[in-house]
């Protein structure tokens, strides 16, 4: 069994670089700092096909998390995803290094 | 930069994916040599860290003339840091986690990790080397020498992603190929000074302040 315990620091870390970097940027939004414009992509999509093409483009979540309403709790589950999916990820690199 | 779904065809969508995941295996097998070689109960947290660094980055958008905004990719920047084929690991794993947030698509991201990770991240790494080589013949102190060379080599890469991205467009359909490649490219133009500066930034505070961070300056042959 692996020692979680001995990769807590490390896993806490990840956990709240990412906390602090997303209120960082939520107050950058605040304060107008920061850009809610297209990137470069985007931009390159909505001019050559307009914003509603560009929102209109089927995706493989919808089936899945289509019952989502509300910004608030998506971000809430995509935030528990990642974490889960991080920890997947440390988990799988120290079971395969201890083997 | 982050190819949405439902953009691509789907033959150049499978096609990228397995390029991506055989690059990906060489990827795993090259990290865990380093593993064997170096201290890595310090490799792995560090690359975990690394990875979540990058991908918070990523959230920051700065503006960009036009109305458009910029954000960084961290390809090159991962690269010098640990090298190319660790960086197409680390993008890999964050467009993984950004795709739950709905930047990129889910199915896009073989694509998203070959032009990140793979053009921004590798070709990156190796254009950074060949600055290096010029640069290797001035008495410029090596910190300098990398930031400058991490600084073009990761504009270089921006752009170079940009035009394979335009070329992956052009290929599905979406937007014809002689809309998309220049537009993606002229966009990238400006967008790229902001990578430049960020990554030449990041890699001249950790060489001041922990310059062993730095696991490439053999391979890039620093001197």
């Amino acid at each position: 069994m692996v020692e979680f315990e001995k990769y807590k620091w490390p896993i806490l870390t990840v956990v709240i670089i990412i906390v602090v970097l997303m209120v960082m940027i939520a107050v950058g939004f605040a304060i107008g700092i920061l850009s809610e414009d297209p990137d470069g992509l985007e931009r390159v999509l909505i001019n050559a096909r307009g914003e509603e093409w560009l929102e209109s483009l089927p995706s493989p979540w919808e089936p899945i998390l289509g019952w989502i309403e509300s910004d608030y709790v998506a971000g809430i589950v995509g935030v528990f995803l990642s974490i889960i999916l991080m920890c997947v990820v440390f988990y799988a690199i120290i079971y395969l290094k201890k083997k | 930069m982050h190819i949405p779904d439902g953009l691509l065809d789907p033959v150049t969508t499978v096609v990228l994916w397995i390029v991506t995941i055989v690059v990906l295996v060489f990827g795993f097998k090259k990290i865990r040599n380093s593993f064997e070689d170096e201290d890595s109960e310090k490799l792995i947290p560090y690359i975990g860290v690394l990875a979540a660094t990058i991908f918070a980055f990523q959230f920051v958008n700065y503006p960009v003339p036009g109305g458009t905004s910029g954000h960084l990719v961290g390809g090159t920047l991962v690269g010098v840091i640990l090298g190319p084929w660790a960086a197409v690991v680390v993008i890999f794993m964050i467009l993984i986690v950004q795709s739950l947030f709905g930047d990129g698509g889910i199915t896009a991201i073989g694509a998203n990790t070959f032009n990140m990770g793979i053009i921004g991240g590798m070709v990156g790494f190796y254009i950074v080397k060949l600055i290096m080589m010029g640069l290797n013949k001035t008495n410029m102190e090596k910190e300098k020498k990398v930031t400058i060379a991490t600084a073009i080599g990761s504009y270089i890469a921006i752009v170079l992603a940009a035009l394979i991205a335009g070329i992956e467009i052009g290929i599905g359909g979406a937007i014809p190929m002689s809309i998309a490649i220049p537009a993606m490219v002229f966009w990238h133009l400006i967008i790229g000074i902001g990578e430049a500066i960020i990554s030449a930034f990041i890699v001249y505070f950790i060489y001041k302040t922990k310059p062993e961070l730095i696991t490439t300056e053999e391979i890039l042959g620093v001197s």
